[in-house]
């Protein structure tokens, strides 16, 4: 092997080692706005901490798939979100059956009915939940409906970014993303009032 | 015209109105109302109020740091 062959191959290796070390610092700088995501899309922290280590790994096998200059966060969560569906981790926490959504003003109108016309302050009756309750309130979202609520209103992704992570149309990220803040409210109303219906 | 029918296309405006995708002409159409409706403002009020407490609350908890060594070691040893 003659040294013209040899230096432009071992200059590939070293700008190809350079980009590598690049991509899995920032994939990793990523990594605790990619688990406050993933942390609720699956049940439980055990299942999140699984799951961020099966998609940083994929991620750091298939990085070459990256394309620079795209949004590699949500390039990080479609991994985790095909991840999650390919083990079917969702399979066993959600019945089939959607739940039937009140409106959207059902949450305040829930508070105000339970304040008794009294002082009511409807934001400091939600602020009593606690981290636990609304936590827990999400979970009971169906998984369809949780996953994009997640990606949106917590993940702080665009419909169209939403849409591209979990493979469905931007008509669909809207209608579940509708339904599903309005089942979250009807699951925080039964935390904050009872669901004495 | 009844005075609920405003009152309920007002509620249906909220998430997009709130998610800003709404079109200019449906945006003016629920402000006016807005200014001319306590019943509305304040659960449009609510609703803003509502959507940064649950983020908030829902964000509280952190990345475990275990969790953040782990995912360091699966990275690429340098040659």
């Amino acid at each position: 092997m003659s040294e013209t062959t040899r230096e432009p191959d071992a200059r590939r290796l070293a700008t190809e080692a350079r980009d590598r070390v690049r991509f899995e610092e920032d994939a990793l700088a990523l990594s605790d706005q990619v688990y406050r995501v993933a942390r609720h899309l699956v049940g439980s922290r055990e299942e999140a901490e699984d799951l961020m280590q099966e998609t940083y790994a994929r991620a750091f096998r298939s990085w070459r798939s990256f394309q620079p200059g795209t949004n590699l966060r949500a390039w990080l969560l479609r991994i985790l979100t095909n991840l999650n569906i390919d083990r079917g981790r969702r399979q066993q926490r959600t019945p089939d059956q959607q739940p039937l959504e009140e409106s959207d003003y059902f949450l305040y109108n829930r508070l105000e009915a339970a304040a008794d016309g009294g002082t009511s302050d409807e934001q400091r009756v939600v602020e009593r939940l606690s981290q636990n309750d609304v936590v827990a309130a999400l979970s009971e979202v169906p998984h369809d409906f949780r996953d994009v609520v997640v990606l949106v209103d917590i993940g702080d992704f665009t419909y169209a970014d939403a849409a591209q992570i979990l493979d469905i149309p931007i008509g669909t990220v809207m209608s579940r993303l509708h339904r599903g803040r309005r089942i979250l409210k009807q699951a925080m109303a039964e935390t904050a009032v009872g669901g004495e219906e | 015209m009844t005075a609920a029918d405003p009152c309920s296309h007002c509620e249906e405006m909220m998430q997009p109105f709130m998610d800003r995708v709404l079109t200019d002409v449906e945006r003016a159409e629920a402000e006016t109302h807005l200014d001319e409706c306590a019943y509305c403002r304040k659960r449009y009020r609510f609703e803003e109020h509502l959507r940064v407490f649950v983020r908030h609350a829902v964000q509280a908890e952190p990345m475990p740091i275990e969790l953040k060594t782990k995912l360091q070691e699966l990275r690429t040893p340098l040659q």
